[in-house]
């Protein structure tokens, strides 16, 4: 940076910040167009703290005074993993679930399936909420919505008036077909305000109106047993940034890779469930709006996360597990689709019984970490390979301290390179090689489920180790560009600065497009144009126009998963809604499944509206000066076995449309970019760097 | 060679086939018509080698894939003109398929010219035109009263369109033909996808490497499983279970045994199951596949680590097979209708439970078998409607085995299959059927008490919505539970009965067979638990109290079986070591 400078009072800001497990990142923006990014310790005990520090560095990196970015800001949206994390620990409200009689063990049944058939160790897990406090009801309806069994308003008052005493802090009901007829459900409410008031409950129809008893109950159980405490965390926030004299708008982060006011959040804090890795994607959207697939993988020390992005819509799934797919706990409610597999930095290189060379799943994780940080690891990561073959400068790494390149050597000949007879750098180039075929094979797996074929996608790396093994996925995967974010470093932040506000809302309705009901399809769209519109004149000045998109969960007869169908515009009776719906049906199924049933009928499960709130986008200024890149030092470094005389740059000295040929080092603040001897890297103009083959 | 095979090249197509496989499934159980496939996930994919050796078959069903390599072997015997395009539908258990009920789809996938790999689907029907709504006919005596249209490999498609006789003849003989079709519609998908991914892979790296790799996977797969071998001491294992009687066994049932040489100086073990009763005139009988496929399940199961399922690691199981022999290869024309569940699920018990006898930490007790009510095929015609239905449903699971770390699951579905099926969502089962579940709910006290605890029992109560409903069952282990093991005692016995909804009377119904369940009636199924593994009274208290707060063990059985007193929601530790301490002694 030549000059510090600061920015007129007059600035308005707008801030996005993300709290994960070790480090609160924070991008910030100002009405200028320029941005800033920062990161400091997650602060636990008060959220607020680290925040307000991460806010602070960035605005310091950039000149501004952080103070006033505060005070200044028109908006914060706030992306937690708190929620995640206390239910995967356990560490929620004590709640009971009412639910019907005879199904007391839905939640500890989930709807079966394993992994590994012959696994002796894997134990059985327990349900969300135990059988001690669940309580079944006597009642009962069918699966038309007729009572079958009345609401026993007697033992209900009677359980529920024995709650107090059990210190319960939530209630969660889930009735069977509650989705068809809700009057059951509803009374409980009433009788929890009467018997419980202040008690927070949560009622399945409302968490998530899907079919599947399982999904729905645990969707409520979850949203219940997260309200005492969400309620606390954001309250707090809220108050400590109002006394900072914060009088914007406090935008939450959600699983469906969008933004809600942060009431909504508190009515509704399941949808604060998978949030942490559900921004990524968004900052694939919009790097490259045209482009059929772009595939986004954020890759940080244990973990590489995949998704989707198709001609700029982000996919979508109802299948995500919070934990370990069928163990863990499934709530159907739609989040952003992203699979996450045990690699990165820190995945641990070991040779298994028959001599084969595995990589992962196991992580140094930061204690002890890579051989290379010096802290008593012994075992080779991915980070030591990269440091063996000279991808990470060890005098400047992010950490904050020196790499141990003999370590990492030594970490790998004594357990890869010995054992397999290669000498240190084949090693290390095989440990690359396997980890960066997990991860292509991840990538092809992700794509492949959703019938999407990666090959020429756009693939956008970030997090703190995607960008070293970028290109190599990209040639794995045959595609010919790979893009590396300006924010790749934070980019879960990044995408949280972009979401726009975004809700939708359901409305279970069978029907059949060869015996259509007109008059019940008319109303339900009718109620869902109305919410659509409520919900939008609330963000009325805070967004743009909102975009309001209706679609369909249809499937053939027989067929047990539905398939959201998205439509051009809200299904009209008059102009013949069930021949468009079943079209649309068709080519989906065909896109999806690789073969469709032209002569039949299709039935309709679900219909559904999407509002999205775009949120206005603050024009980047011309940048003015012209920077030269620096190049702060020349290494030799091996890629593909071969050692190359390779500059290496600093990342903050690079201008727009600045080309680098490989074989080339880009060291930035939070994240190094390898560029390979076959490919170039460019920068756009918002700092993007985009590496392509060089015979491309 | 195979030594040289680059080893991060041979990960990489490990893990490439895997992923194909497991596309396959995902395509399969989202395309789908018959819940038996789309619910229960009852099918499995996988990619067989130019020779016919099962390559990959990730998440597949082990009765259903581990005798996959046979089904290859009949394509290339019975066609030799074999191009592009093809497909073959292949059911017939007197070769190399399970029963009639599993119909395959083979597509042979050339790469310039060659045919080097097979993508196979196998999926249970939910009709496959036998002559009662079922599609396990344990009672049919024969081939010809089974009724089954049986396709010994017939080709169903060529240049990629479907060869409309085929068809038709499908679309007349089996119930509601536009399910079956649908079902016909994804196999055929699955295995499209893995062609073209294969295609795919062979543009990548290259014919020859596809074909090293080959060798090289096997070969890395037969040195891991040697060396888990190697590991084991050297031991004569010998197992027995029985079968309860069902019509055609004779009264004692079916008594089955299997010798189990574990060698670990040579790597390999070998399994005889030559000494068994001959074919029965019922349709429990046993395929090559499913008696193969049980077998190397239970190795699977008894086996502490976990190893690959291709044929490499088989090379090291010899398993010993007899014609005519019940539980080996079926002479025609006696019926294999059951051949996928009751004696093979008693093969995967034997197998599994014979390796606890070599040490503790060493195989599992046995697990819950049987088609309870809740597992039943259903069938008639829907009044809210007028559609005809037939389809298996999964309602409930039974009680899985204890192993010597972990308690049994309760979501097990029966020793071929382990866990790895799904079970139904009540609420999805009601929209389809016209049935009413009143319950679905875990029975204490039924998982066999151990150091680790038998699975439990489900209990399901259902009536009928309309005038009736065809229920076809066949319930197993009354009188031979599954068994627990080193000190484990056996899960509970399954009961089920049908009670009149304004008397509450109950009634029997038979063991095996059909029942029409008619309005004003419900039915009460409870399946058996599983077997526990090792002496209860070593149970963890903790784990004891905590199986009593959440309703799995009742108070009474914390004492009896575990020596475990609980007073006031507490252990009373003074009286619980008095108790198990005078246990012991006797």
């Amino acid at each position: 940076m030549s000059e510090v400078q600061t920015k007129p009072s007059e600035a308005r800001y707008r801030i996005a910040v993300d709290t994960g497990g070790t480090f609160t990142d924070v991008v910030l923006d100002s009405t200028t167009g320029d941005m800033a990014v920062g990161k400091a310790l997650t602060t636990y005990d008060r959220v607020f703290t680290g925040f307000e520090a991460s806010v602070r560095r960035a605005a310091e990196s950039v000149g501004w005074d952080g103070d006033e970015v505060l005070r200044n800001a028109d908006v914060i949206v706030y992306g937690t993993t708190h929620a995640t994390n206390a239910v995967l620990t356990g560490k929620v409200a004590k709640t009971a679930l009412l639910t019907t009689d005879g199904f007391a063990d839905t939640l500890l049944l989930r709807e079966g399936g394993r992994r590994d058939a012959f696994d002796s160790k894997a134990a059985y897990p327990p349900p969300y909420i135990p059988r001690q406090l669940t309580f079944e009801i006597n009642e009962r309806m069918s699966a038309e919505g007729d009572v079958l069994v009345p609401l026993d308003e007697e033992q209900v008052r009677e359980i529920l008036g024995s709650f107090k005493e059990q210190g319960i802090e939530a209630v969660a009901v889930s009735f069977l077909w509650s989705i068809i007829n809700d009057v059951h459900e509803r009374r409980i409410a009433e009788l929890i305000k009467e018997i419980l008031p202040g008690v927070p409950y949560t009622l399945s129809n409302e968490a998530n109106p899907t079919i599947r008893e399982y999904r729905r109950s645990s969707a409520a159980s979850i949203d219940a047993s997260l309200k005492p405490l969400m309620a606390d965390h954001l309250g707090k926030l809220r108050a400590d940034l109002q006394e900072f004299g914060f009088a914007g708008d406090l935008l939450v982060v959600t699983s469906e890779g969008a933004v809600l006011d942060v009431a909504d959040v508190l009515d509704r804090p399941v949808l604060l469930l998978n949030s942490g890795p559900s921004m990524a994607p968004l900052v694939g959207a919009a790097a490259a709006p045209d482009r059929d697939t772009v595939v986004v993988c954020d890759m940080g020390g244990t973990t590489f996360d995949v998704s989707l992005v198709e001609e700029g819509v982000v996919r979508h799934t109802r299948e995500a597990w919070l934990g370990e797919p069928f163990v863990g706990h499934l709530t159907g409610l739609s989040s952003v689709a992203v699979s996450s597999i045990g690699a990165g930095g820190g995945s641990i290189a070991w040779i298994d019984g028959g001599g084969l060379l595995r990589v992962g799943p196991q992580s140094a994780r930061s204690t002890p970490g890579p051989a290379a940080y010096g802290r008593g690891g012994e075992e080779p990561t991915v980070t030591d390979a990269c440091v063996a073959l000279g991808y990470l400068d060890t005098e400047g790494f992010e950490g904050g301290f020196t790499l141990d390149r003999e370590a990492a050597v030594r970490a790998i000949d004594t357990r890869i390179a010995g054992p397999l007879k290669m000498d240190t750098l084949q090693a290390a180039q095989a440990i690359l090689d396997v980890s960066a075929n997990h991860m292509a094979t991840a990538i092809r797996q992700a794509a492949l489920e959703q019938g999407v074929d990666p090959r020429g996608a756009l693939i956008v790396a970030g997090g703190g180790a995607g960008a070293m093994v970028a290109a190599a996925i990209g040639v794995l995967l045959e595609a010919d560009t790979v893009l590396i974010p300006a924010t790749a470093g934070v980019l879960a932040a990044y995408g949280a600065h972009r979401a726009p506000i975004a809700t939708e809302f359901l409305s279970p309705l069978h029907n059949d497009t060869r015996s259509f009901d007109a008059g019940s399809a008319t109303r339900a769209v009718g109620d869902l144009t109305s919410k659509a519109n409520v919900f939008a004149e609330r963000f009325n000045g805070v967004g743009e126009a909102p975009n309001v998109t209706y679609f369909v969960d249809a499937r053939y007869p027989g067929q047990a998963w539905d398939l959201r169908v998205y439509l051009d515009a809200a299904p009209d009776t008059a102009v013949d809604a069930a021949g468009i719906i079943e079209r649309a049906f068709h080519e989906e199924h065909d896109r999806r499944n690789g073969t469709h049933d032209p002569d039949s009928r299709v039935e309709i499960i679900t219909w559904g509206v999407r509002v999205e709130i775009p949120r206005p986008e603050h024009a980047k200024e011309e940048a003015g000066v012209s920077r030269t890149g620096e190049v702060h030092r020349t290494d030799s470094i091996v890629f593909g076995g071969e050692s190359f005389s390779t500059q290496r740059y600093r990342g903050v000295t690079l201008a727009p449309r600045d080309k680098i040929v490989g074989p080339a080092v880009i060291d930035q603040p939070t994240t190094t970019i390898v560029v390979p001897p076959e490919w170039n890297a460019t920068l756009d103009e918002r700092s993007n760097i985009y590496l392509t083959r060089k015979e491309a | 060679m195979t030594r040289e095979f680059d080893p991060v090249k041979l990960s990489v197509l490990a893990n490439a086939f895997d992923g194909i496989v497991r596309e396959m499934t995902s395509g399969l159980l989202r395309s789908a018509r018959s819940s038996v496939i789309n619910t229960a996930r009852d099918f499995s994919c996988a990619v067989l080698t130019a020779d016919n050796q099962l390559l990959a078959a990730a998440e597949g069903v082990p009765v259903h894939v581990f005798g996959a390599g046979p089904l290859g072997e009949d394509m290339v015997e019975l066609h030799d003109d074999i191009r592009e395009g093809d497909a073959f539908l292949h059911n017939d258990p007197y070769m190399g398929n399970s029963h009639a009920a599993d119909h395959v789809i083979l597509v042979p996938i050339f790469i310039q010219g060659r045919h080097l790999f097979t993508a196979v689907t196998k999926a249970h029907q939910a009709d496959c035109g036998n002559s009662l709504p079922t599609t396990f006919f344990a009672t049919a005596r024969d081939v010809y009263e089974e009724g089954a249209l049986i396709f010994p490999c017939v080709r169903v498609q060529r240049d990629y369109k479907d060869i409309d006789d085929i068809i038709r003849m499908c679309r007349s003989r089996i119930r509601v033909p536009d399910q079956w079709y649908g079902d016909y519609l994804a196999s055929v998908g699955a295995s499209r996808i893995a062609e073209r991914r294969i295609h795919e892979l062979a543009e990548k790296f290259g014919v020859d490497d596809l074909v090293d790799f080959v060798d090289a996977w096997f070969d890395y797969s037969e040195r891991l499983t040697a060396s888990a071998i190697e590991t084991l001491p050297e031991y004569v294992l010998h197992g027995t279970s029985a079968h309860d009687p069902f019509p055609g066994t004779g009264p004692d049932g079916v008594h089955l045994q299997a010798t189990l040489e574990v060698k670990p100086k040579q790597g390999k073990i070998v399994i005889d199951l030559r000494d068994n009763p001959d074919n029965l005139p019922n349709g429990l009988n046993l395929t090559k596949a499913t008696a193969t496929g049980a077998a190397l399940a239970g190795i699977l199961s008894g086996i502490p680590e976990n190893l690959p399922s291709n044929a490499g690691t088989f090379r090291r199981v010899e398993v010993l097979l007899r014609d005519g022999c019940a539980v080996g290869v079926p002479k025609h024309p006696y019926s294999c209708s059951s051949g996928t569940t009751n004696l093979a699920d008693r093969v995967v018990n034997i197998v599994q439970a014979a390796f606890s006898q070599i040490d503790d930490g060493y195989g599992t007790a046995e697990g819950a078998a049987g088609q309870a009510p809740a597992k039943s095929v259903i069938s008639g015609i829907d009044e809210r409607n007028g559609n005809p239905y037939v389809n298996q449903i999964l309602v409930g699971g039974v009680g899985g085995p204890a192993t010597p770390y972990v308690d049994g699951w309760p979501t097990y579905q029966r020793p071929v299959c382990g866990a790895l099926l799904y079970h139904d969502s009540v609420e999805v089962d009601e929209q389809r059927y016209p049935i009413l579940i009143h319950e679905r709910t875990l029975v204490a006290d039924t998982g066999g008490a151990g150091r680790q605890r038998g699975g439990l029992a489900t209990r399901v109560t259902m009536e009928p919505r309309g005038e009736s409903v065809t229920l076809t069952y066949g319930i197993e282990g009354k009188l031979n539970p599954p068994k627990g093991v080193r000190g484990g005692h056996d899960g509970a016995v399954p009961s089920t009965w049908v009670e009149d909804l304004a008397t509450g009377e109950r009634r029997e119904i038979p063991v095996v067979g059909r029942y029409d369940l008619q309005s004003g009636e419900k039915v009460v199924s409870i399946t058996p638990g599983g077997g526990g593994y090792g002496n209860p009274l070593e149970r963890d208290v903790l784990a004891v109290l905590d199986d009593y707060r959440e309703s799995r063990v009742s108070l009474e059985a914390a004492a009896a079986d575990y020596g475990v007193v609980i007073a006031d929601g507490k252990v009373d530790e003074e009286a619980t070591a008095k108790a198990r301490q005078e246990r012991l002694a006797s």
